[in-house]
């Protein structure tokens, strides 16, 4: 079962990586307009500009 | 191509290969109603939009515009490539679900007048919205629920873990020290959901016992301190039961459900919250010399005279210096009834011109009063609670303080039977009858509704509309500018030598002063006389406009009127502008059905409504429309007239939806059960009426109240299913039958039910789309139409 003292805090680890990196996907708007950007692709001109920053 | 304005249009777009908006388009466009108002872009020429711009530094503005007509991808590319292509443009984005644009743009290069005319030119209406929002607020709450949720979410997955590893444990055997260690462990993950997660409720808890009002968050936020401490406790001590795993998921599929309220409560906002922030911000002031200089509302001074039109709203505290009026002040003191005001009197930013138009010295001006009157507008859209939710509360608030009465009588109760089972028995019936779905079920299905109907042009402006909507029988239609579009025709018969153009010049020079459909139509035939002084000014609602111009006192209407012959009916159907010495002109007025008013009637008669015409409009012209429409109608009404047929209808039993104009039908849309006005840009503001119809789209009507009847009926489903639940599981909880974990599910799973049950309204596709009309040939482009 010493496994477990290796396993536990890595999985923790983990999580505490997967909840910082989902934060600042938050705070750099990934997630403040769903709807839109699923229209996009829609849009098949290719002289397309990239989205702006 | 039906005119030559759409030619150039597509030509303009072929010339820029922007015709790819043809082959992405999902719907036919709506046909521009009319050129954007000149005055409104001169206003955006001064140096007035300030407010509506925020400065980036380093030479760059950003300013967010609500664009009208946003409703696919091909607008939201359109917009893009348009705007994006102007020298100085830095970046758009488009949101076409909120209709809004946020533009930034390099100061040096372009301005934002410039920007509205380029979007102009490809047929958007784009009005600025105010800047200070800029969404900052909004944007903050949605981030914080989404990360909120996250934390939850992994929470309870490790909690549960780490329980599920102590269950299986315990089966097999499991040493003290491993067991206390994964305790241990389950503390350290619920402790930041507890701790953050779970911080709006205990806000909402600790707001609601400050105010003495006993909320739904009471018992949730009791609940977690409860059993959080109650498990902290045995993992210090070492022995007994840890809930950690229950506590995270509990406060996982609470936070679950309310992000989709949330999303759902957002999307109803974007549209209803774009018009109060549309609050007009112009102002018209008199100058020394008599004429009238559109500023905005913030550079108004103290002294300042001001002249506010019929359905106006006052921009600033100040003092009446004509005869008489009657204002609405709804907006401010919640009283219905308008309120006839002296000269002299004091009339209150923000208040509703019912007549007029009058002339106000302004008394107060500044932050306080432009900003009271903003407030009242926003209040009209979301203070109001409707009944129906003001209930639903009352109901959820009577049922919260029996929870915790009966969770405190479980508890004495198992104290005396068996003391070691009373802890987790009160828990679970704390938990399980937590009542969220119950105090969730017409909110929830409120807000959905609200979001669908604004998503189909139908702006909610008092929520007990959708009542109203969904039980009415009678719907009464105002003719004039409602079923018809009104233009001059160009016909126009002058008396004693008058030439046309000078008659037509003081036509319309006094029909600016009314905002009725034909004087519209009158007064955008001709640009009227520039820098003459009109004084006098009154309209008589139903008949004319008054007016003295350079000494002249004119009177423009109908025939009795102008010719001050009350009960005349001579040349009944054309209007006159006469003097006192006799008439100058008369003017033929052409109507045209709307396209969808036949579509739009027939399908509310297929609804079982009684479909009613009420015109003040000559016998013979409606007659002819009504036969048209296969619909009962009487003439020649006055608003007090039409006001009688309603209650006269009322009398009778009927629920009497109104539709007209909501600035001239004003009385009778507020004296009816439910009133729908129709209007769009600036206006939407300023049209009264529960119910506000973008886009003068008829055909809403009858889809708006389908979505009505489906919210009513889901909202009752909701609360019947909440009851169900509740006396179900109540009962079982108190016997001890049910491990704190379950309650925490079916708790969860309830208020989650309720919430989803809700999110269908306005799903169903035959709803969506009543009259998506298959695209006409000529709007086919010969490329798509190739593809």
């Amino acid at each position: 079962m010493n496994i477990l003292l290796l396993l536990i805090p890595l999985s923790l680890l983990f999580v505490a990586g997967a909840v910082w990196v989902f934060f600042w996907a938050v705070n750099h708007g990934q997630f403040d307009d769903l709807e839109t950007p699923g229209l996009l692709p829609l849009d098949d001109s290719e002289k397309r500009r990239a989205p702006p920053s | 191509m039906c005119c030559q304005g759409c030619r150039a249009a597509a030509e303009w777009i072929e010339q820029l290969g922007l015709s790819d908006y043809y082959a992405l388009r999902t719907a036919a466009a709506q046909k521009p109603a009319r050129d954007a108002d000149p005055e409104t872009h001169d206003y955006w020429q001064t140096d007035n939009a300030r407010h509506v711009i925020r400065d980036l530094g380093d030479g760059l503005r950003e300013s967010l515009l609500l664009v009208e007509g946003v409703r696919c991808t091909a607008c939201v590319w359109l917009i893009e490539r348009s705007l994006g292509a102007m020298p100085g443009v830095m970046s758009v984005q488009v949101n076409a679900v909120a209709q809004r644009a946020r533009v930034i743009w390099r100061d040096s290069k372009i301005s934002l007048p410039q920007l509205l005319q380029g979007l102009a030119r490809t047929g958007y209406h784009a009005l600025p919205l105010d800047a200070r929002g800029l969404d900052d607020l909004r944007r903050r709450e949605s981030r914080g629920a989404l990360k909120r949720l996250l934390v939850a979410g992994f929470g309870a997955m490790q909690a549960m873990m780490f329980a599920t590893a102590i269950y299986l444990g315990a089966a097999a055997s499991l040493d003290a020290s491993t067991r206390d260690l994964l305790r241990w462990l389950g503390l350290m993950v619920a402790t930041p959901v507890v701790f953050y997660s779970a911080r709006p409720f205990f806000a909402g808890a600790w707001r609601s016992i400050k105010t003495k009002r006993i909320g739904m968050d009471v018992p949730v936020a009791l609940a977690i301190a409860a059993v959080y401490a109650a498990s902290v406790i045995e993992a210090l001590r070492g022995s007994g039961e840890v809930y950690f795993d229950s506590i995270s998921m509990f406060v996982f599929f609470l936070l679950a459900g309310r992000y989709l309220e949330m999303r759902a409560r957002h999307r109803s906002c974007d549209l209803t919250d774009a018009l109060a922030r549309l609050w007009p911000p112009f102002a018209d002031r008199k100058r020394d010399d008599g004429t009238l200089q559109r500023v905005g509302i913030h550079e108004l001074r103290v002294g300042d005279c001001v002249r506010v039109g019929e359905g106006g709203i006052v921009p600033a505290d100040g003092v009446l210096l004509t005869e008489r009026c009657r204002v609405d002040e709804a907006l401010l003191s919640g009283e219905s009834a308008p309120v006839t005001k002296r000269c002299g009197e004091l009339l209150i930013a923000g208040s509703v011109l019912e007549d007029g138009p009058v002339l106000v010295r302004i008394e107060r001006t500044g932050a306080d009063t432009t900003l009271a009157g903003i407030a009242a507008l926003v209040g009209r859209a979301s203070a109001a609670r409707p009944q129906l939710q003001r209930a639903g509360e009352l109901a959820a608030g009577r049922f919260v303080t029996r929870v915790l009465a009966l969770t405190a009588l479980t508890a004495a109760v198992w104290a005396v039977v068996d003391p070691a089972r009373a802890f987790s028995a009160a828990i679970a019936v704390l938990v399980i009858s937590c009542p969220c779905a119950f105090a969730r079920a017409v909110p929830a299905a409120l807000t959905r509704a609200l979001g669908a109907l604004a998503r189909r042009g139908v702006l909610v402006v008092k929520p007990d509309a959708i009542q109203s909507l969904a039980e009415c029988t009678h719907a009464m239609f105002d003719k004039t500018g409602t079923l018809t579009e009104v233009s001059l025709s160009a016909d126009v018969q002058t008396f004693g030598g008058v030439s046309r153009d000078d008659a037509l010049s003081l036509a319309a020079t006094v029909a600016r002063e009314s905002r009725h459909p034909i004087a519209r139509a009158i007064a955008a035939a001709h640009p009227g006389m520039q820098g003459a002084s009109v004084s006098g000014v009154s309209t008589q609602a139903g008949l004319g406009v008054s007016a003295t111009i350079g000494g002249r006192a004119l009177r423009l209407g109908r025939a009795d009127f102008a010719l001050r012959k009350m009960g005349a009916r001579e040349n009944d159907e054309a209007v006159l502008l006469a003097d006192d010495s006799g008439p100058i002109a008369a003017f033929r007025v052409t109507e045209r059905l709307r396209p969808d008013a036949c579509a739009a009637i027939d399908a509310l008669r297929a609804r079982g409504m009684t479909v009613l015409i009420a015109s003040g409009d000559a016998p013979s012209k409606v007659a002819s429309i009504a036969a048209r429409l296969n619909v009962a109608w009487r003439a020649r009404l006055l608003p007090a007239d039409k006001l009688a047929w309603v209650a006269e209808l009322r009398a009778g039993g009927a629920l009497v939806l109104a539709v007209g104009d909501g600035v001239n039908d004003a009385p009778v849309l507020a004296g009816a059960d439910l009133g729908v006005a129709l209007a769009e840009g600036a206006e939407l503001t300023q049209a009264s009426g529960d119910i506000v119809l973008k886009g003068a789209r008829l055909d809403a009507i009858a889809s708006a109240r389908d979505i009505a009847q489906q919210t009513l009926a889901i909202v009752r489903q909701n609360q019947r299913w909440a009851l169900y639940y509740n006396f179900s599981a109540v009962p079982l909880a108190a016997l001890g039958f049910v491990p704190p974990w379950l309650a925490a599910l079916g708790m969860s799973l309830s208020s989650l039910g309720v919430i989803l049950n809700a999110l269908r309204i306005g799903r169903d596709e035959t709803t969506r789309r009543p009259a998506s009309q298959p695209q006409a040939p000529e709007e086919t482009s010969p490329r798509a139409a190739a593809a």
